[in-house]
């Protein structure tokens, strides 16, 4: 039967039958033909109870968020201050990728949104300073990544979401190893670009009035997190409110450097039910999936299935790890995730892990998926803030990346207090 | 009627129905607001979780219709990128016809919840205790209008193919361009795109 199901999504999914709709006709088959009884008659009040939920309306008012800053030039002035800052490292510009990414990760909860952000702001300085193209935009795709690992990321609230799992914990676990990661990405770029200097760009020098002077535009969005961040954890408010505390923040901000336009608004509106709606499908998808392994008892199966190999539980949680690393290549980021959710965390739980160091884990491995190709979305999202040259070329400046990538998750298995030292100390 | 001034016609009806989406979900954003802050001043609105609850519902039942129309919808094309012209073509018609039989069982099952609030007359187990047909009509309209959507897609497909036009095939039930990816026929889905 687990065999069967397998298939049966990777044969829809290469049908190019949508994401949500594959989710939904493999629990139609399901109750069709393994349930005793039929579960489509559920069908409604699952959806009306996973959609009416407080928790996941702060998905919108995340991406809403991050639609008024980009709009409203926000990155553009976090970009310039930032390279007045990293600039002088080996790599020069490329520091300021990763720090613009980093900084972006921290007020928006997508990955594909802040490496958007940065590529439209970063990529023409490429172009005018003469960097070699490969390693300038695979350090944007990677550093976009970072959106969904740095508090606030809609792929956690989807997580805690599905798995009942504390969202605020969540937040707080991812903090640790995605700075970590930024500063793992600098490492590398710092080590690529010593070794071989044409692989960066000018190193350049800012004076110190320079810099300083600078420090006034990073303001926006460090007071932005400050208060998204800090008002969940001084127990203000919950996720969803903080979220709804950040989108007026976000227009009090833009309005404040006078990017406030109707069009600016209607396109940030229209945007965000946009992605929202495209979420909110494989969502619902997920959750009927979900709720009809539940009732035909396939998660016992499924359980049996994996620890049938009679590995340990660290040989389990390899083998998952290895499962994860194989799909990314192939998966959408959020697809990937959804899809596997209700058969890898119970049997990762069963086996004593802990699941918001799980639900960090998670994230680091679908972030490679986002920058594996062939499908790796934030690589055609760099590709496209390009003017020319071939995908090929963010594919090979990404590699390096991965690397970290692959660190972190061996670092996350060895040392599971790097995510959860924070959350159990606060 | 012109296969594709119906599909302008129902991107603008969409477009509408995505505004109007975009500002309920900005009034819920700031009654959360105005909640947290009556609660700092030791006070509280109450019901900001419901009725936000409600605002998600609503915003995701009728926003499916709006992604539909947007090709917006997240589709896994591998495959698609690598087959010919009339091969892609059945791809995307599968896809479509799918979309359509599961947005129609959706708003098929949906509608017993709504049938059983209306009969018993149930209420939310709130202070507020909101008459769940409310919210619970206006979320189902929007899954009804999922189902519409998907249909007359479906059937614009099917006149466009009629009438061999494949830059309009490519707009009602293609897939978005990923950005900086050349389109399979770039010059004409241009020209078939209003974006």
């Amino acid at each position: 039967m687990i065999p069967g199901v397998a298939l049966g999504l990777l044969a829809l999914l290469a049908l190019t039958v949508p994401v949500g709709i594959v989710l939904f006709l493999l629990g139609f088959g399901i109750d069709a033909l393994v349930s005793p009884f039929p579960l489509s008659r559920g069908l409604g009040q699952v959806l009306w109870s996973s959609s009416s939920s407080a928790t996941l309306i702060a998905i919108p008012f995340f991406v809403l968020l991050g639609e008024l800053l980009v709009r409203g030039g926000t990155a553009a002035r976090t970009y310039a201050a930032l390279d007045r800052w990293f600039s002088w490292l080996p790599g020069g510009l490329v520091h300021a990728n990763i720090g613009t990414a980093t900084m972006f990760s921290a007020t928006s909860g997508s990955s594909v949104a802040t490496a958007a952000t940065v590529a439209t702001v970063a990529m023409p300085q490429a172009e005018r300073l003469g960097y070699d193209p490969r390693l300038f935009s695979g350090s944007i795709a990677a550093g976009g990544t970072l959106g969904i690992l740095i508090p606030p990321s809609i792929n956690l609230i989807v997580y805690g979401f599905l798995t009942e799992t504390s969202i605020p914990r969540l937040f707080l676990a991812g903090l640790v190893p995605g700075l970590l990661m930024a500063l793992g990405f600098m490492l590398v770029t710092g080590i690529v670009c010593h070794l071989r200097p044409a692989l960066g760009g000018p190193s350049r020098r800012f004076t110190t009035r320079e810099r300083l002077a600078s420090l006034r535009d990073l303001l926006p969005v460090i007071a932005l997190f400050t208060v998204v961040i800090g008002s969940i954890y001084a127990g203000i408010a919950t996720p969803t409110e903080s979220a709804a505390i950040g989108v007026a923040m976000a227009f009090a901000i833009a309005a404040l450097a006078g990017g406030v336009s109707r069009a600016m608004l209607v396109g940030s509106l229209l945007g965000t039910v946009r992605i929202t709606s495209m979420i909110m499908l494989v969502i619902l998808g997920a959750y009927f999936l979900n709720f009809a392994l539940a009732s035909a008892g396939l998660g016992r199966e499924l359980t049996e299935l994996l620890t049938g190999f009679a590995l340990s539980p660290l040989g389990t949680l390899l083998l998952v790890v290895a499962l994860y690393i194989v799909l990314g290549f192939f998966i959408e980021t959020l697809s990937l995730m959804v899809a596997t959710i209700p058969i890898t965390v119970p049997i990762v739980a069963a086996l004593g892990f802990d699941t918001v160091w799980f639900g960090v884990l998670m994230i680091v491995l679908v972030e490679m998926a986002l920058i594996t190709p062939p499908v790796g979305l934030n690589l055609y999202v760099v590709q496209g803030a390009r003017k020319d040259g071939s995908l090929g070329e963010v594919m090979v400046g990404a590699m390096p990346y991965t690397l970290v990538m692959l660190a972190m998750v061996a670092a996350l298995i060895a040392f599971p207090g790097l995510a959860l030292w924070l959350p159990d100390t606060l | 009627m012109d296969p594709l001034r119906a599909a302008d016609a129902l991107a603008r009806a969409n477009r509408a129905v995505a505004v109007a989406l975009g500002v309920l979900l900005v009034a819920t954003a700031l009654f959360v607001i105005a909640d947290v802050a009556a609660r700092a001043l030791g006070r509280s609105l109450g019901g900001s979780d419901e009725l936000s609850g409600y605002a998600m519902a609503i915003v995701t039942s009728w926003g499916l219709g709006f992604a539909l129309g947007e090709l917006a919808h997240v589709r896994i094309d591998l495959v698609r990128r690598r087959v010919a012209a009339p091969a892609r073509v059945a791809l995307d018609l599968l896809a479509l016809g799918a979309t359509a039989a599961v947005a129609a069982v959706i708003a098929w099952r949906a509608w017993a919840v709504l049938a059983k609030s209306l009969e018993r007359g149930s209420r939310a187990n709130t202070p507020l205790e909101t008459p769940l047909w409310i919210p619970q009509t206006l979320w189902w309209a929007g899954l009804l209008w999922f189902a519409i959507v998907a249909c007359a897609c479906l059937a614009l497909a099917a006149a466009l193919l009629a009438r061999g036009d494949r830059a309009g095939l490519e707009r009602v039930a293609g897939t978005e361009a990923l950005p900086g990816e050349a389109p399979p026929d770039g010059a004409a889905r241009d020209a078939g795109r209003t974006r």
